[in-house]
């Protein structure tokens, strides 16, 4: 049982590793497709926003993350006795 | 000749990366307690995963509308290649330490030093767990890439022979493929499988890209730049200095 619950996690941890920027990406594939399908706008401008989002959502969480690790590594919570 | 090609690469490079990972695995068990164990664990992961394959396959393929299929297939490709892609640029810039499988090896081989029974479960289910999980992803790759393209058969012959590659490298040299430039490798996949991912998704969407599959090396440009820039903020980021 527990084999199988690690191979569902390891499973899901293929496509998600932080829930916020898997939210964010979500989000702005669902706002493109609202544009594209729901408001008939134009699909240049949708795709390069699409595409220029995509990228700034990828540059802005890494360096989140790059941030995260620094200030941990910085201050190391004390270990439990 | 262009896109079969592109889809014949994307599924050998990152099918041969996951190849790699699988490899170390089965050569710890193999080599620290025998190799009847492993080859079994090995042989019922890759009989599991063509089934998968076959029921999950056809059903997805003949009972999602393509334009759902490219829309939910290039929703995960794309999470999937962003998931690469950030790892490989946390690596480039020196945040997270460079996958090694040396490390991998030892590690593995720690944890299976022992005495081994005659039936060896504890061998069986490494290299089951190892072999499955890694070509869960060989799966996923090939099926992504190849089920939204014409080019199924292409993606299909990719991953085969890239897993065809690393194990034949396997038996020859008996350890694990350090040398494989592996964090190089999913940097390219990663880029390469966040492009197609978007792709498909906008496809999916019912939008159609300028100049169709070509777009795809403009997709591919803006990820490079956009991870090449993050590397250089995340090294001069000043809690990182």
């Amino acid at each position: 049982m527990s084999f199988l619950k690690s191979a569902a996690l390891q499973v899901i941890g293929l496509f998600v590793a932080d829930w916020v920027q898997t939210a964010v990406i979500v989000a702005i594939l669902a706002a493109a497709w609202y544009a594209i399908a729901g408001l008939h706008a134009l699909p240049l401008p949708v795709l390069v926003g699409l595409v220029l989002l995509l990228a700034a959502q990828h540059v802005w969480f890494a360096v989140a993350e790059a941030r995260r690790e620094g200030r941990s590594r910085q201050s190391p919570s004390p270990s439990p006795s | 000749m262009g896109t079969q090609l592109f889809t014949f690469g994307a599924a050998f490079l990152g099918s041969a990366v996951e190849s790699v990972e699988a490899l170390t695995i089965v050569l710890a068990v193999g080599l620290t307690r025998g190799w009847r164990a492993p080859l079994y664990g090995t042989v019922a992961a890759l009989v599991s995963l063509a089934v998968l394959v076959v029921v999950f396959g056809q059903l997805i393929v003949q009972r999602v509308p393509e334009s759902s299929l490219k829309l939910i297939i290039g929703t995960l490709l794309l999470l999937f290649g962003l998931r690469w892609l950030h790892k490989a640029v946390l690596r480039s810039a020196g945040v997270v330490a460079m996958h090694d499988e040396d490390h991998a090896y030892q590690q593995t081989v720690s944890q299976l030093q022992g005495a081994v029974e005659r039936r060896d479960w504890v061998g069986f289910v490494i290299a089951f767990k190892g072999v499955f999980l890694e070509g869960t992803e060989v799966v996923f790759i090939v099926v992504a890439v190849g089920g939204t393209s014409k080019y199924f058969p292409e993606a299909v012959a990719g991953g085969l022979l890239a897993m065809l590659v690393v194990a034949v490298i396997g038996v020859v040299v008996r350890k694990p493929l350090a040398r494989v430039p592996e964090n190089t490798l999913k940097y390219a996949v990663g880029i390469i499988l966040t492009s197609l991912g978007t792709f498909w998704a906008a496809e999916g969407m019912g939008a159609s890209w300028p100049f169709d599959f070509v777009s795809i090396f403009f997709l591919v440009a803006v990820f490079l730049s956009a991870s090449q820039l993050a590397v250089m903020l995340v090294r001069r980021s000043p809690v990182l200095a």
